[in-house]
């Protein structure tokens, strides 16, 4: 039974950072309904400034983690001003190559880093022994990681409840026409949404890092899960992503814990999400919590 | 049409039959056969090393895949990022056939072209499966199904002790009329078998495009409640768009099986994916001439970058792999290049300079 409880815990540790990661990309389509394929890639050079600034440059990690925060927040505001302003208008199915243009390009830049061909991993910042009750442990690492996470969904959920930016993105995803036409500025708020999707992506990148390490390969290969997820969740629902988010984390633990090693099944939580997303597309495909459009085909 | 289409200024066309041409002239089709038959007499008399015909043969095969993406995102409006996933299930089931009967069977080495074609049929169900979710869906969330059938498929490749884990699976040597194909032949008896199976493809397609079902994989693209209004099923066009890919995609993935002799996982990653996604995109997505200018010219330029990672690495860190580091680079550019600032690809040039031609010495 503890042995239940232990891919509990560690599949809430997950989840949450793909909660996270999940709600960034929620955000860019709901406002834009822009698919950002290269979401997993700003969570990973999110990580990777994290690293630099922590170890390289030798600033203490609480203000390095929030440094890296702005950066990718102006970065991905640069991305949207650049790639993504010009093409407002064109079909969207252009637009979305681009993301997948940029995905590639993302790649491209981080290779050409030490990061690219190299793993480092975070020093320890926390207390090395774990907390335990029970028979279940989790790490310092993890038990912040998790408080962060928590602090920042619930911020952001204020965020667009109750602050006036946030009321004019729910607008702009509501109806672009209605809220120009009482004077919200759509483009300001397509770049504050690719802003604040970079801004969680570095949070959820800096604490994935110190928890699982810098790897290129799983950082990647983590971006990508964040289709299931939203797609679990329901693409425009921030709530959904972030429930679908700790239902993918356990779902992976537990075919990690259970399913692996038996039957001759290998890595079964890196595909069983996807095998998850097409059993959805094909049966319920606005996920748990989203808005069901008329649009059959 | 008798006119010279070279010379007048506009559309002609008394009938829709005449409309629908593959060759408006006779010159047109004479010029179209004498182009073929060089692309298949000057291998006779010019010679070239194994490594540039390995070069072409790679252009033609990628022909082939883009052929079948370009049906599927600039004719259908589906894209697709689970591209080279589609060819790999031509190469594995090239492999599966080698594994199951051996790889010296009579039926992999004489029969070669049944088991071309079956990859072709295998790669057709297997794309249709994937593309079920469009009876229900658009186009966003097709993109996440092929998504997930490419990690899917990578997953199996690598799990799976009867794909030997991703390790390659090798193809042997074939037979023809001649007798077995040796080493000095190979590229060369290759190329001609490309060639055949693209002109066949090339102009299969072509002729698709004029018929009911390939006019109506462009209204559907363009506005699927009005394709449904007039009485199409959107959802199982896009279906059918999804088992054409896929039938193209196993055509190529069989071919790239036998011609470099081996199927390994390597060859099928998601960014080859995007390598396919980039050919159709600079070759122009929506037309035909489109699936032949791409993957020449990402070829040439893979090369060109390779050449320069090979120069500039004596520049940087000896640790550092400068060509996994280009290649993406390099490819993404050119996507979000051509996105921005040419969406036709270089199609369009091929339209620029004729109506340039056309209009001398007026601007229009």
């Amino acid at each position: 039974m503890s042995y239940f409880f232990q891919l509990v815990v560690s599949g809430i540790v997950v989840g949450s950072i793909y909660a996270l990661s999940g709600l960034g990309f929620v955000l860019i389509y709901k406002s834009s309904r822009v698919l950002n394929v290269a979401h997993g890639q700003i969570i990973a050079s999110g990580c990777f400034i994290t690293y630099s600034l922590t170890v390289w440059a030798g600033i203490p990690i609480y203000i390095s983690f929030l440094m890296s925060m702005v950066i990718t927040f102006f970065l991905a505001m640069s991305v949207e001003r650049i790639f993504l302003r010009r093409l407002i208008g064109e079909p969207i199915i252009s637009v979305i190559m681009v993301t997948i243009g940029l995905m590639s390009i993302i790649d491209g830049i981080i290779y050409l880093t030490p990061f690219g061909s190299e793993n480092y991993s975070f020093p320890e910042f926390f207390p090395q022994t774990p907390i335990s009750v029970g028979d279940v442990s989790i790490s310092w690492t993890q038990l912040v990681g998790v408080i962060i996470t928590a602090v920042l969904i619930s911020g952001f959920s204020w965020f667009f409840k109750k602050s006036t930016v946030g009321i004019s993105m729910r607008a702009v995803s509501d109806d672009q026409l209605a809220s120009m036409s009482i004077g919200v500025s759509v483009p300001r708020v397509f770049g504050l949404a690719w802003a604040t999707a970079g801004l969680t992506a570095a949070a959820a990148g800096g604490i994935l890092g110190n928890i699982t390490g810098l790897n290129f390969d799983v950082l990647q290969s983590f971006g990508i899960i964040v289709f299931p997820v939203v797609i679990l969740g329901g693409l425009d629902s921030i709530l959904g992503a972030v429930v679908a988010g700790v239902l993918m984390g356990l779902i992976q633990q537990f075919a990690a814990g259970y399913l692996d090693g038996n039957w001759g099944l290998n890595g079964t939580a890196e595909v069983l999400p996807y095998i998850l997303l097409l059993v959805i597309l094909l049966f319920k495909p606005h996920g748990l919590f989203g808005i069901h459009e008329i649009e059959r085909v | 049409m008798s006119a010279n289409r070279w010379l007048t200024t506009g559309n002609y066309f008394t009938s829709y039959q005449d409309e629908q041409r593959i060759f408006s002239t006779r010159l047109d089709k004479l010029i179209f056969i004498g182009f073929i038959v060089c692309l298949f007499a000057w291998p006779l008399l010019i010679k070239l090393s194994n490594r540039n015909m390995l070069v072409l043969d790679t252009i033609l095969i990628a022909i082939v895949a883009v052929l079948g993406l370009n049906l599927l995102t600039g004719f259908a409006g589906l894209i697709s990022i689970g591209h080279a996933a589609f060819v790999g299930v031509g190469a594995y089931t090239v492999a599966s056939i080698i594994r199951l009967i051996g790889d010296d069977h009579v039926l992999v080495t004489h029969a070669w072209p049944l088991v071309i074609i079956v990859a072709g049929l295998v790669g057709a169900v297997v794309g249709a499966f994937v593309g079920l979710p469009a009876l229900r869906l658009r186009h966003l969330y097709l993109l996440m199904a092929t998504l997930s059938f490419q990690i899917i498929f990578q997953w199996i490749i690598n799990f799976s002790t009867f794909f030997n884990q991703g390790q390659t699976i090798s193809v042997g040597r074939v037979f023809w009329f001649t007798g077995k194909i040796v080493r000095k032949q190979h590229y060369v008896f290759w190329y001609y078998v490309i060639l055949v199976a693209i002109v066949l493809l090339g102009l299969g397609v072509r002729n698709l495009l004029r018929t009911r079902y390939g006019r109506s994989l462009v209204a559907v693209r363009d506005n699927d409640r009005a394709a449904d209004a007039m009485g199409m099923h959107p959802g199982l066009t896009k279906v059918y768009a999804f088992g054409l890919a896929g039938f193209l995609a196993g055509i190529a993935g069989a071919l790239h099986a036998y011609l470099y002799r081996g199927v390994g996982f390597e060859s099928f990653t998601l960014h080859h994916s995007i390598v396919y996604l980039a050919m159709a995109i600079v070759g122009g997505m929506g037309t035909l001439s489109g699936s032949f200018w791409g993957p020449a010219a990402i070829q040439f330029l893979e090369l060109r970058v390779e050449d320069l990672a090979e120069k500039a690495g004596h520049y940087f860190p000896s640790n550092m792999n400068l060509s996994t580091a280009l290649r993406p680079l390099t490819f993404g550019l050119v996507i979000v290049l051509f996105l921005m600032f040419e969406p036709r690809g270089i199609a369009n040039w091929w339209r620029i300079v004729r109506s340039y031609v056309k209009l001398w010495p007026f601007r229009y």
